[in-house]
């Protein structure tokens, strides 16, 4: 925390607005391992309550190597901190989406599944995203990515968490080996019609493909 | 209505001053690896090849080694170099009145929240949105809207306009918040081009 979050978070509460608090843990930064980063996820979620007016806590455990949300360990710290909290508190927690590969990819949309799989059987009350290629390339988002993270949370709700693992591990198992080349994808204007502002054919195609996989893997989509 | 919790965002800043000094070196390399480490082996933390956890010792552990963490160690503050301490109580406290229900939005597309505990059969409410991402001024309304016309997203979180009339929305710059307020304006654009002019963002 600095002083000016501090100061920001004195107007917030003056003005009674509600109030996310956003905090991403580093895998492989400062905490160390699987185990170690999901400890101080726990602590610092728990002072965002407690020390800052926090309403909703945005979570966000990140890969050091690859930038992204979407990897196994960092799905693993998620997925442990927000059940450990669910399970001993109400609070409301959010969890925000990283992907390695663009738009108008399967891996794209396939590290998105992964994400809202792990989030929704995990307990958390929101996902927010995605920044699509990191959140760091200009133009590469698009309102697709967040229709799978929302199909993909809708069909998870509800089913067996040790059932939901094992379509994990097949999930993560297709894009894994993909994390040093994976796919650019395309800009916003170039899989998208600015005219009615609808995904093109090409996308639409490559989404079909997605739910195709995620069929295969078990997930009743 | 809310409550009041045990600390106010001014108890915090004036615990901070009243609290030891620490290089941030010292908090970054050897406090936070240190007490992280000793946590995990008091718990015994070991996650395996799970992504989930299915076992309610692992979660109840991993919530007290959190806990004993926030506690023993403390909160850093980078301005002011210094550490700030808090209780257990005050931390329970904070727990015990914060929200556990609230409601983003305006009208006919609000979006509640409410606790969902494990894998309810209730899914998350789905905030769409670039998250932050660059997007260039010319298709901003169009990016969002896309997100906003998708029937299964609750809520918006904006992009970030990467221009201002053509100028680099640059930090500590006024075109950074003239380019905030006019992601604002966008945004309330695509909203009601989708139809959907309540949506939280």
């Amino acid at each position: 925390m600095d002083n000016s979050g501090m100061s920001m978070i004195a107007g917030w509460y003056l003005a009674r607005d509600v109030i996310m608090m956003e905090q991403m843990p580093i895998f492989g930064g400062y905490c160390g391992g699987v185990e170690e980063t999901a400890i101080c996820d726990v602590a610092t979620m728990l002072a965002s309550f407690a020390l800052f007016d926090c309403d909703i806590h945005l979570d966000g455990p990140i890969h050091i190597r690859w930038g992204i949300t979407t990897t196994r360990e960092t799905l693993q710290i998620a997925a442990h901190a927000a059940a450990a909290i669910d399970l001993n508190s109400d609070l409301l927690l959010a969890n925000q989406y990283y992907t390695l590969a663009g738009p108008c990819t399967e891996m794209c949309l396939l590290e998105v599944s992964a994400q809202s799989m792990t989030d929704t059987a995990s307990g958390r009350e929101l996902v927010s995203g995605s920044a699509s290629s990191k959140g760091v390339v200009k133009d590469m988002t698009t309102g697709m990515e967040a229709r799978v993270m929302g199909e993909v949370a809708e069909a998870t709700a509800g089913m067996e968490v040790s059932e939901v693992n094992k379509i994990l591990d097949k999930v993560l198992g297709l894009y894994k080996g993909q994390y040093s080349k994976p796919p650019m994808g395309k800009r916003f204007q170039d899989c998208y019609d600015l005219k009615s502002n609808t995904p093109t054919y090409e996308h639409m195609k490559v989404y079909d493909k997605a739910m195709e996989t995620l069929r295969e893997c078990g997930l009743n989509i | 209505m809310a409550s009041v919790r045990a600390l106010t965002i001014a108890d915090v800043y004036d615990r901070f001053v009243k609290g030891k000094k620490v290089p941030e070196s010292d908090w970054d390399y050897t406090i936070i690896p240190q007490k992280l480490t000793e946590l995990k082996n008091k718990y015994k933390l070991d996650f395996g090849d799970k992504i989930i956890p299915e076992d309610k010792k692992t979660m109840n552990d991993l919530f007290a080694a959190g806990l004993e963490m926030l506690v023993e160690t403390g909160f850093y503050c980078t301005d002011l170099g210094r550490v700030m301490k808090v209780t257990e109580e005050e931390v329970w406290d904070g727990i015990k009145k914060t929200p556990t229900k609230l409601i983003l939005g305006e009208g006919k597309d609000i979006a509640r929240f409410y606790p969902r505990r494990g894998n309810s059969p209730v899914k998350p409410i789905i905030q769409g949105g670039p998250t932050g991402s660059p997007i260039s001024e010319d298709i901003f309304v169009q990016v969002m809207q896309s997100y906003a016309q998708e029937a299964v997203v609750d809520d918006l979180v904006n992009g970030v306009m990467t221009t201002y009339q053509g100028h680099p929305a640059k930090t500590k710059t006024p075109y950074e918040i003239l380019a905030t307020m006019a992601e604002l304006r966008a945004t309330k654009e695509a909203r009601i081009r989708a139809g959907r002019p309540g949506l939280g963002v």
